[in-house]
């Protein structure tokens, strides 16, 4: 035997020697003392922690996952109604009036504005663009409304604007996701899952949460905007048809009448109890449940969905186009649909985004349309349901997912064939009615560009974290335990905006 | 100027290097008592080098401490222990380097070592103390003791706003918090104290911070003014900012001529000052729980009521967690029978909120809702009583909101509830109160909101017409 092969002999003995060792008992009680006494550490700090202050505050029961349940607090707010203007709506346009804008209109933007940032069409050096409308000032709180909400205009005594919002996100979809579920990624319950979660719905014949859409093209983010992430499913946004029937399929087929379909589902409904006994998913105590609500909501929907209904008047004041899918009829549906005592209305109305690259998306042609489509049928709304006693109960929120740049876009540094804003996230206006909030108030306020926030700046977080303040939750103790830990619609953020509130 | 600037420049290095000799020096105490054992004798050996790096550091830190109090304000008495305590302690480490070195230098090498550690013990509190305030290092343990010392932490609310005096209850615990720890009896920055209102008057260095009576020509608060990166801000962009409300009470009473006993109630109120001020009365917890339930507590409801009226698909549930008032609606079924009502009263007690709209009930059905006289809000909305039943109520003292929205209620039918005084809204769209109605329904409920609707929103030409792009010319 050579050298060589010795050595080799040898380090092959040495390996062997090693692997045997990891099988020996000296190994295993030498290496487990640790790993014992870490298990046994891991269940005695499991037994140390307040687990009271771990468990979700809220209750599921799967068996009626929609039955109402108790905020934590007397809510000011029943219900919500969230007016998203999808695409992002203009703020120098319509509520931030900013003469000296119109000063600088037409000059290079200064470099202070653009070092270090980034936009998400402009290149190089874009041109100031001053206010595209005519400013004046409503009502007894004096607030400024442009000539595109000639109606809004005279409600303002109404309403809580919030002048200089920010978010994080620059792209339709995650800022769209920011705004409706706390995170620009997806995967998070939306804000009216949250609120179904935790109050249930006060009529069981109809769904807790109802979503509607107009302006042709759902929101950039899709249905993950009223979805409900971790959330168990019965909660997400049940997005209705403002045409025809709201659910498809909700009549009985030809043939069929309601005893027999009463039949079938009691039949369906008792296999699934019996399926429930064998594996005691709550799983299939939520689909019974369903299957239940479904046979209810065959009758109810239909009635509470059809605008037909209502009196000519109410359709003058809100200026619908019956039998067309657009914004003021799902305007008047949110309106039933609270009546009826539906928790979380959201309405979504794409075709905000007015970047000037065609006529319908210019500053001062396709961007005036959208204001006249929507500006009627919004102080319809809160009108009637001032009228009706409901806006003490029904909170109103209206808004983009982000602003509007004082800045004219040049996409890819090119002049953009219309006149056009880019998108902004720095500061923009939204506002609040309704509930507990302050009448005729202003909060926040921006520089005299309106290019960022200078005092009173709020985030999506506040707002999120002030409805579900005026739906009677604390929005640092509202979570539901996901991945080992409890999660909250404002994750680590948020606050109250206080002053808004009356 | 320059010089100045540069010995304060080179002063900031302090609060820096103080770190290095207790560090250092620690250590080499520390090799030099485990030297004593035998198997870490080896370690001897690296002492004197450990000491005399620690010393040097010892002599930059008092340099460098020197420089920084002459460019920033202290208090005298403990700066000059401070110091004194820092030098000594550059002495002792070099004496024990000495002594580390030539063994017959004449004192004891146990003596020097423990003098060196307390001394570096006493010099870094004193330093503590300059920096972070006397009391410090023991402000958490008086908090565990005295329950009563939670003053620093969090801005207590007040009972009575009104009666409350605006500069110790108002004033000074937003001072506290945000600037005493700057301004204060060991450290004035600026040579300005604002823990006594006599000093704070007193102002500064470069003169008066508060010209009373006019809060906009007032340094304090020009500077809480300034954009948070200039030099001039206060309180330091790095520090606790004060909020826009606690802003607006300093300009406030700043303007009511930074008076020090008068009462909040003694001082002109403006529009902008008055909720600012009713949010103090309460804190933010107590505002969450609205005044929409009466405060007085209350016993639970009969639960077997409650499940058979839940059976009768009636909702009842309490208004929040934590309460036993009840809320009941009829969402769901719109077929009333008196024997539901029957049942809803023997909640009497427990029921504030009472919802019905939409429902068959008639005036017969009033008697029973009579009954329930802790009710705040009431819809009757699209029912079916009429002025016949509507005076039965008026026994009904709570009511804070009632909707009578789509009913045949009248004018005359109304002001026959004028003793419900303590009522707020009243809703009244789509009744029989006339337009001519509304004058004498507005006398009988001169404090309530009375909403008759109707309201109109009359189409533009604008909401019609499409704006197109006009149509270019060549």
């Amino acid at each position: 035997m050579t050298q060589k092969q010795l050595h080799h002999q040898r380090l092959v003995k040495e390996a062997e020697k090693a692997v045997m060792q990891m099988n020996t008992r000296r190994h295993f009680l030498k290496e487990s003392a640790m790993g014992l006494g870490a298990l046994a550490l891991g269940s005695l700090f499991g037994s140390c922690g307040n687990k009271a202050a771990h468990k979700s505050s809220v209750l599921f029961d799967p068996a009626h996952p929609l039955m109402p349940k108790l905020p934590p607090f007397a809510a000011k707010a029943k219900s919500v109604i969230y007016l998203h203007m999808a695409g992002a709506p203009s703020q120098l346009e319509l509520f931030d009036y900013k003469p000296e804008l119109m000063k600088m209109d037409g000059q290079d933007c200064p470099q202070s504005l653009l070092e270090g940032k980034k936009f998400a069409f402009i290149r190089g050096v874009p041109k100031m663009l001053g206010p595209q409308a005519k400013f004046a000032q409503h009502g007894d709180s004096r607030a400024w409304v442009s000539e595109n909400m000639p109606h809004l205009s005279t409600i303002v005594d109404e309403l809580s604007f919030l002048k200089a919002v920010t978010t994080d996100q620059f792209n339709h979809a995650p800022a769209q996701l920011m705004v409706h579920t706390g995170s620009a990624r997806l995967g998070r319950p939306s804000l009216g899952s949250w609120a179904t979660y935790g109050l249930g719905t006060e009529n069981q014949n109809l769904p807790g949460f109802v979503v509607l859409t107009s302006g042709g093209k759902n929101p950039d983010a899709g249905k993950s905007v009223w979805g409900s992430g971790f959330l168990p499913s019965v909660y997400q946004g049940v997005q209705c048809r403002s045409e025809g029937d709201p659910v498809l399929f909700i009549k009985d087929p030809e043939g069929m009448d309601r005893d027999l379909r009463k039949a079938s589902i009691d039949a369906i409904n008792q296999v699934n109890a019996e399926e429930y006994k064998t594996y005691n998913d709550p799983e299939i105590l939520s689909r019974i449940s369903q299957y239940e609500m479904a046979y209810k909501m065959q009758i109810s929907a239909p009635e509470v969905m059809n605008i037909n209904n209502e009196p000519a008047y109410i359709h003058e004041m809100y200026g619908t186009q019956p039998g067309e899918g657009c914004f003021a009829n799902n305007v008047l549906l949110a309106r039933k649909l609270v009546e009826k005592g539906v928790r979380f209305v959201q309405l979504f109305d794409w075709g905000w985004d007015s970047h000037g690259t065609d006529a319908s998306l210019a500053i001062d042609l396709g961007f005036i349309n959208k204001c006249r489509s929507v500006d009627k049928c919004i102080t319809a709304l809160i009108l009637d349901l001032k009228q009706r006693g409901l806006l003490e109960e029904t909170l109103i929120v209206w808004g983009g997912e982000f602003g509007r740049t004082p800045m004219m876009e040049n996409r890819e540094g090119k002049q953009n064939p219309y006149k056009g804003r880019d998108h902004h996230t720095e500061a923009f206006t939204m506002w609040m009615a309704g509930a507990g909030i302050k009448k005729g108030f202003t909060y926040g306020e921006t520089d005299e560009i309106g290019y960022s926030a200078i005092s009173g700046k709020v985030e999506p977080f506040d707002i999120q974290a002030t409805i579900l303040n005026q739906l009677g939750f604390d929005h640092e103790k509202f979570t539901y335990d996901f991945q080992g830990r409890p999660f909250r619609l404002t994750d680590t953020r948020g606050k109250v905006i206080t002053d808004i509130l009356s | 100027m320059k010089f100045l600037s540069v010995i304060e420049f080179l002063g900031h290095f302090h609060p820096l290097l103080v770190h290095l000799p207790i560090g250092i020096l620690f250590v080499a105490l520390l090799l030099q008592w485990m030297s004593r054992k035998n198997k870490y004798a080896s370690l001897s050996a690296a002492v004197p080098l450990i000491l005399l790096v620690g010393c040097c550091a010892a002599f930059a830190s008092c340099i460098t401490g020197y420089l920084l109090s002459i460019s920033d304000e202290y208090d005298k008495s403990i700066v000059s222990w401070h110091m004194w305590m820092g030098i000594s302690v550059t002495l002792v480490s070099l004496m024990l380097y000495a002594k580390e070195k030539n063994p017959l230098f004449a004192i004891d090498k146990r003596i020097l070592s423990l003098g060196l550690l307390v001394l570096v013990m006493i010099t870094g509190h004193l330093g503590g103390s300059l920096t972070h305030g006397s009391d410090y290092l023991t402000k958490p343990l008086r908090q565990l003791f005295d329950k009563d010392s939670v003053t620093n932490t969090a801005i207590k609310p007040i009972a009575n706003v009104q009666e409350a005096v605006a500069y110790t209850d108002v004033i000074s615990p937003i001072l506290q918090t945000k600037c005493y720890s700057c301004h204060n009896v060991n450290k004035q920055k600026g040579g300005l104290r604002m823990d006594e209102i006599g000093l704070l008057m007193k102002g500064g260095k470069e003169g008066k911070v508060i010209t009373p009576g006019n809060a906009d020509e007032s340094e304090l608060i020009k500077r809480l003014l300034l954009p948070t990166d200039n030099e001039h801000h206060m309180p330091p962009k790095e520090k606790p900012q004060p909020t826009e409300s606690q802003i607006a009470l300093l300009h406030w009473w700043i303007n009511n001529n930074a008076d020090a006993q008068k009462k909040v109630k003694d001082l002109a109120q403006t529009d902008k000052i008055k909720p600012i001020l009713t949010v103090l009365q309460t804190s933010v917890a107590m505002q969450k729980v609205r005044t929409d339930i009466p405060i007085a507590t209350i016993g639970k409801a009969d639960e077997k009521i409650i499940d058979q009226l839940k059976a009768r698909n009636i909702m009842v549930l309490p208004v929040a967690q934590n309460t036993n008032y009840l809320m009941a609606n009829f969402v769901t079924d719109s077929i009333i029978n008196i024997d539901d009502l029957q049942l809803l009263v023997q909640l009497k007690p427990q029921l504030i909120w009472l919802k019905l709209h939409n429902t068959n009930i008639t005036d017969e059905a009033l008697t029973s809702i009579a009954r329930l006289t802790n009710l705040t809000k009431l819809d009757l909305s699209n029912t079916f009583i009429t002025d016949k039943g509507l005076p039965q109520l008026s026994s009904d003292s709570n009511l804070q909101y009632l909707n009578l929205v789509g009913t045949k209620i009248t004018g005359a039918g109304i002001t026959q509830l004028k003793g419900l005084n303590k009522l707020q809204t009243l809703y009244l769209y789509k009744t029989g109160v006339t337009a001519k109605d509304r004058l004498t329904v507005k006398e009988a409920f001169p404090k309530t909101v009375i909403d008759t609707g109707g309201y109109i929103v009359p189409l533009l030409i604008w909401d019609t017409t499409v704006i197109k792009e006009p149509v270019k010319k060549y």
